[in-house]
């Protein structure tokens, strides 16, 4: 679900290696057991509706996770990320040609009490929630933004949208087969259809909650989710445990728990207890790094931060390997994150300054330019002054979040040759009186400013003439987003989110039928890598799909389209006496039932 | 012909002018104050003829390089000279300064002396009416609607501040003019059949001027600060550099322990709007018939 | 009953005024206000997804038509959801703005009651090294940024890095106790800020009413100097005074401080008008706009009465001035 916004998020990259965000309340006080137990987590922005279905933002996707189930979520200590059951007894039966999947949901379940229900009393979740949960993303009245995942892909539920969105027709591939059972049937075979289950969008929302709550759903959310909210506005969520929320105790083991690379965070404390540990869970939208980070050094305060990129330097002793000064190991533990997506900037090949141009003499140096342009970029320097210099740079569009990432690929395109892009541009006859104008289009903001002018340095470190690189700043960023699905924009600095781990999810970023308004921004279009995605999109991981992935990739590096890329590396701070991991990737908010605030600290102190 | 008016009117204002000046001139703070923006104004115009200041946008440096010899107020983020981009800087304030107090002292100006001429008909109805609503539109509304109106030029921000400040030189023009179209001196301008827009501008107008000049130094120094908040949300300058861009820097480096950005635009910002505003003070009181030195 | 027949004839002159703010922002904001559309489409959106959501936000509606519906919202005070969170805009409104005039209450209070006192002690010693030094501090208060100040107050009182006296952050007005302590920081950068501007004004306000005849007169008549500051100044400065305060009223209770709000983590109204401004969320928009037209035409009325209020005899001086 991040993905659907992330364009939001690397236009504000300088928080970025911030991502993890997180922060304990009432550290330094007395916490008996008699007492209230509270966290006190942060994060970046405010999240807007807490609806499952309208769920665009990372903050938003992290209280949906909290507050609502899924029928599946990632485990919570397990990397690389694997799947579990969570509202589901067991991974889904899978028919033989792919097209059908039944799923059992565990029974006794119970929705939170709520005054929505007739009785107050929170009802058990059955499979008919699910049905209407993904009905409501067909229903225009809900304002889905996730209704792209299943479009055309259910049988019968774009039909059932276009004869008028009524919740008593039933759609053919979505059925409650019985009380506890799920079935869906799919038009093609849809290999991420279970990650998608794990996403936000798809949690169990209850009907009488959306039809007695109306338009005002999305700020009374009702779920079955290991907390409920009590308060909300633009500063503070308070949320309390949900009584109702009765699962089997945790198993460190099965959560994936790796002693060697986890065991100084004193998780054992949690191994055979049902979560959640805490009563109270409050979470402050801090939008700036300095107030942040004054909240969380203070103690009383925010107890989980992630450290402001700016910082970085300033609180770590070495950055390879990341090792915390001593006066900030004594006091709080310490992870890093990497995010499970990147930064890059995008040419728009509709421009015929300097994307496709029907004189193929031309194409072929418009080719040529791109590349300099993206020889001209300083990766490492851009990451030193933006992300701590702990960010990870690779080639292409497949970062090592995924399995498909490949190691062995070429780093050339990523390489910072100033010289090699002067030689190009000379080889192909580009001059400073022919270069062409290009225009750099950024949402306002002192960060996004020096992003240009950083830019720009490099540019005109290989003779591009100063005055021909243009900033185009918009007023708002809801400016610039219609402006970029409208490709009216030449050169855009994105950045990019993956919803579930399989390179597909950034691989539709260059799939020419995603063309703007979609997620193609680029407007690439090569019908030989349509070809190949359209090939992939219905094969089962194996080494022959990640094989034509990553020639995918090739294609897009040698066509020099985009300049790519950088996955940011954040790290996050938190109190001693509060026993987490955080996880802001796929695991996301469901890491903080598993969170626990002891009376005295926990682990071990890092070297 | 109107001789009489015509006399009137240049003993007063050779009177007003000539005590102003040399009470101002026995004002050692106002004296300073002037020399200090004077200074300013001599660094500006050294941007703008090119004189220093010219690599403000070079990323040659180091990231957060200290003070040097090279680098004498060290580096941003990206390498980029804070001397060279504070000084660089000082044309821009100057040229939103002046660009905003003239306009908006024009416009405050004309309307002004033309509501109060009128007063009380609908003509002063409709100006008033006007400074009502402008007043209450949110100001970043304004700017956010005038910055998107305009795509991306880089005048917006200034636009967008005419556009409210000249209500304030409006509103005390209209009180002058309202005083002023009683005296004597106006009376025979209307006898001998001058045309009522001469009256108003030539007659009337040019005896507003000590209010013009002292609110036009004060929407400079408006501006100036403005534009800090306006560059911090996004919305103030668009090209070249500014202190409020930098101060906006700033705020992510600060708690970093990298102070020179944030000082280096802070002090410099802080003595041109200082020394503007013991300007402006030493000005009201020279011009203030009533004090008496 | 003379008051109220004056109050409803004010009132009524107001309409045109609140017409031109509410059709100038709306034209502002349909026209020139960001599009909303793509931040409610997901991401990979057809032109008939598109299309969908311009239509549920009114945008493919006529000018005129929305307009209208604007005015009937006025008239009726329901704006409907926001189309950010789909909150009821009237619940945002009254969740948000007592929390904005708590903020904002006593740094105004302070800033105009120290202002006055400042600005009379400079008035009384004008010209002399008291007079001086205030309106240099004043000058000095007014030559820095707010943004630096609420930086450095915030760093100053409330990091570990500084006296660590108060919290950086966050609202609770559960005790008298915990208000004082997450009002106080915000409210001294708000004084340090406005009370040299404040100071100024006031000063210039007391010194004008000094020098005028009849304060001279009484001078050369041998009245005590006292008496005539009580009788003769005070009395008079007071309808400046009180117009300034009374104008600033409907900017506090309706614009919020965005920089106070949204550095110091207070969910008042400043932060959700801006967020509205800058997202595009028009029934946000229409509230605060309208709403602030309202209160600008009652400030006016309330000045009027209050010049009546301070001093009968100087309501009729002041319509002839």
């Amino acid at each position: 679900m991040t993905a659907l916004r992330t364009v939001k998020n690397i236009a504000l990259c300088f928080v970025a290696v911030s991502l993890t965000a997180a922060c304990e309340g009432n550290g330094n006080g007395s916490s008996t057991p008699t007492e209230v137990k509270t966290f006190h987590y942060s994060m970046r922005s405010s999240p807007g509706s807490l609806d499952p279905a309208r769920v665009s933002t990372v903050s938003a996707n992290v209280m949906v996770q909290t507050l609502y189930d899924s029928l599946y979520a990632y485990k919570y200590l397990q990397r690389p990320y694997e799947l579990k059951p969570r509202l589901a007894a067991a991974m889904p039966e899978i028919s033989d040609d792919g097209l059908t999947y039944t799923i059992r949901l565990k029974q006794g379940i119970r929705f939170a009490d709520n005054r929505a229900f007739s009785n107050g009393r929170g009802r058990e979740v059955v499979a008919e929630d699910f049905v209407y949960a993904l009905k409501r993303h067909f229903d225009p009245d809900s304002r889905s933004v996730a209704a792209w995942i299943w479009q055309g892909r259910i049988v019968g539920l774009d039909e059932w949208k276009r004869n008028g969105a009524d919740y008593d027709q039933p759609v053919k591939g979505l059925q409650a087969i019985d009380r506890y059972v799920l079935q869906i049937r799919l038009t093609r075979p849809y290999p991420q259809l279970v990650h998608n289950l794990a996403m936000g969008p798809s949690a169990a929302v209850p009907r009488e909650a959306v039809e007695f709550y109306g338009r005002e759903f999305s700020v009374n959310p009702v779920g079955s989710g290991p907390f409920r909210l009590i308060s909300y506005d633009a500063t503070e969520a308070v949320l309390v445990r949900n009584e109702n929320f009765q699962r089997e105790p945790v198993s460190l083991a099965e959560e994936g728990y790796d002693p060697i690379t986890q065991g100084q965070y004193g998780l054992e404390v949690i191994d055979g207890r049902r979560a959640p540990f805490i009563d109270r869970l409050e979470i402050s939208f801090i939008d700036e790094g300095s107030a942040r980070w004054s909240s969380f050094t203070k103690g009383n305060e925010v107890q989980m931060a992630g450290v402001p990129a700016e910082q970085v330097y300033r609180v770590l002793e070495s950055r390879d390997p990341v090792v915390l000064k001593p006066e900030y190991a004594r006091k709080y533990h310490m992870s890093t994150e990497k995010e499970a997506g990147f930064v890059y900037t995008a040419f728009n090949m509709d421009f015929p300054e300097t994307g496709y141009h029907p004189d193929p003499v031309r194409n072929e140096r418009n080719r040529a330019l791109r590349c300099a342009i993206m020889k001209a970029r300083d990766w490492n320097a851009r990451n030193d002054s933006w992300y701590g210099g702990l960010g990870e740079i690779f080639p292409g569009i497949i970062p090592s979040s995924v399995p498909e990432f490949d190691p062995e690929l070429s780093r050339e395109s990523v390489e910072y040759d100033p010289e090699g892009a002067r030689a190009l541009l000379a080889e192909y006859g580009w001059n400073a009186g022919n270069l062409p104008e290009l225009v750099y289009s950024s949402q306002p903001g002192p960060t996004s400013r020096l992003f240009f002018e950083q830019f720009r340095g490099w540019l005109t470190n290989i003779g591009y003439p100063k005055e021909k690189i243009i900033l185009k700043t918009y007023a708002t960023f809801a400016d610039l987003s219609k402006a970029w699905h409208n490709s009216e924009e030449q050169l855009l600095s994105l950045g990019w989110l993956l919803d579930y781990p399989d390179a597909e999810s950034s691989l539709q970023l260059f799939y020419g039928p995603n063309r703007s308004p979609g997620s193609n921004s680029s407007n690439y279009s090569n019908p030989e890598y349509d070809r190949l995605y359209e090939a992939t999109s219905v094969m089962q991981p194996s080494a022959e799909r990640t094989a034509l992935y990553r020639q995918m990739n090739r294609m897009v590096i040698d066509d020099c389209v985009v300049i790519s890329g950088l996955s940011r590396v954040g790290i996050a701070l938190w109190h001693k006496n509060v026993v987490a991991l955080p996880d802001n990737n796929f695991v996301g908010g469901q890491f903080l039932q598993y969170v626990d605030v002891l009376d005295k600290a926990v682990g071990s102190a890092v070297r | 012909m109107n001789a009489a008016a015509e006399a009137m009117q240049r003993r007063h204002g050779d009177s007003l002018w000539n005590k102003a000046w040399r009470k101002f001139r026995h004002d050692r703070v106002g004296v300073v104050a002037l020399l200090v923006v004077c200074a300013y104004a001599i660094v500006a115009l050294g941007v703008v003829l090119g004189w220093w200041a010219t690599g403000w946008a070079d990323i040659s440096g180091p990231k957060w390089a200290p003070l040097s010899s090279e680098h004498w107020l060290g580096t941003n983020i990206i390498g980029q000279d804070i001397f060279s981009r504070a000084v660089y800087s000082t044309r821009t304030a100057f040229e939103v300064g002046l660009i905003v107090a003239l306009g908006a002292t024009f416009i405050g100006a004309v309307l002004g002396a033309i509501a109060g001429f009128f007063s009380a008909t609908w003509i002063d109805e409709a100006v008033i009416w006007l400074m009502g609503v402008l007043d209450s539109v949110p100001f970043i509304l304004l700017v956010a609607a005038i910055a998107y109106s305009l795509q991306d030029s880089p005048w917006a921000m200034h636009i967008a501040m005419i556009a409210t400040f000249w209500i304030g030189t409006a509103r005390l023009v209209r009180g002058e003019v309202i005083k002023l179209k009683g005296q004597e001196f106006v009376e025979s301008a209307h006898a001998i059949g001058l045309g009522r827009m001469t009256i108003i501008f030539r007659h009337i107008l040019p005896n507003t001027f000590h209010v013009l000049l002292v609110q036009a130094t004060l929407s400079f120094v408006a501006a100036i600060k403005s534009e800090v908040i306006l560059s911090f949300l996004g919305l103030g300058v668009k090209d070249g550099m500014s202190w409020g861009l930098m101060i906006s820097e700033s705020t992510f480096e600060v708690l970093a322990g990298y102070f020179n950005n944030f000082i280096a635009a802070s002090v410099l910002m802080f003595g041109l709007v200082m020394a503007f505003n013991m300007f402006s003070d030493a000005l009201q009181d020279a011009l203030d018939p009533r004090t008496v030195k | 009953m003379e008051v109220l027949l004056y109050s409803l004839r004010k009132l009524l002159a107001g309409i045109p005024l609140v017409l031109g703010v509410t059709l100038i922002s709306f034209l502002l904001i349909v026209y020139f206000g960001p599009d909303k559309t793509y931040e409610l489409v997901g991401k990979n959106p057809t032109a008939e997804q598109i299309a969908e959501v311009r239509s549920q936000l009114g945008y493919d509606r006529p000018f005129v038509t929305r307009y209208m519906e604007y005015l009937r919202e006025i008239v009726t005070l329901d704006f409907g959801s926001s189309e950010s969170t789909d909150e009821k805009v009237s619940s945002i409104l009254a969740r948000t703005i007592p929390v904005s005039l708590l903020l904002a209450l006593p740094g105004f209070i302070l800033g105009n009651a120290l202002g006055v006192l400042l600005a009379l002690v400079a008035a009384y010693f004008r010209g002399g090294l008291v007079d001086k030094l205030i309106m240099g501090s004043a000058a000095v208060g007014m030559s820095v940024s707010y943004l630096i100040a609420i930086i450095g107050f915030q760093i100053l009182l409330s990091s570990a890095d500084g006296l660590d006296l108060f919290p950086v952050r966050g609202w609770d007005t559960s005790t008298p106790l915990a208000y004082i302590q997450h009002v106080t920081v915000p409210t001294l950068a708000t004084v340090f800020v406005a009370l040299g501007y404040n100071t100024r004004f006031y000063r210039a306000v007391i010194v004008e009413e000094m020098t005028r005849d009849h304060v001279r007169t009484a001078r050369a008549f041998g009245i005590p100097p006292a008496k005539i500051f009580y009788r003769n100044i005070l009395k008079n400065s007071m309808v400046p005074i009180v117009t300034r305060v009374v104008f600033s009223i409907p900017l506090i209770v309706i614009s919020g401080s965005l920089l106070l709000e949204s550095y110091f983590g207070i969910p008042g109204i400043g932060k959700v008008s801006y967020d509205a401004i800058i997202t595009g969320d028009q029934p946000v928009l229409k509230a605060v706009v309208a709403l602030t037209a309202i209160l600008f035409v009652v400030a006016q009325l309330l000045t009027d009465i209050c010049y009546r209020l301070v001093d009968p005899r100087v309501s009729l001086g002041a319509s002839t001035r």
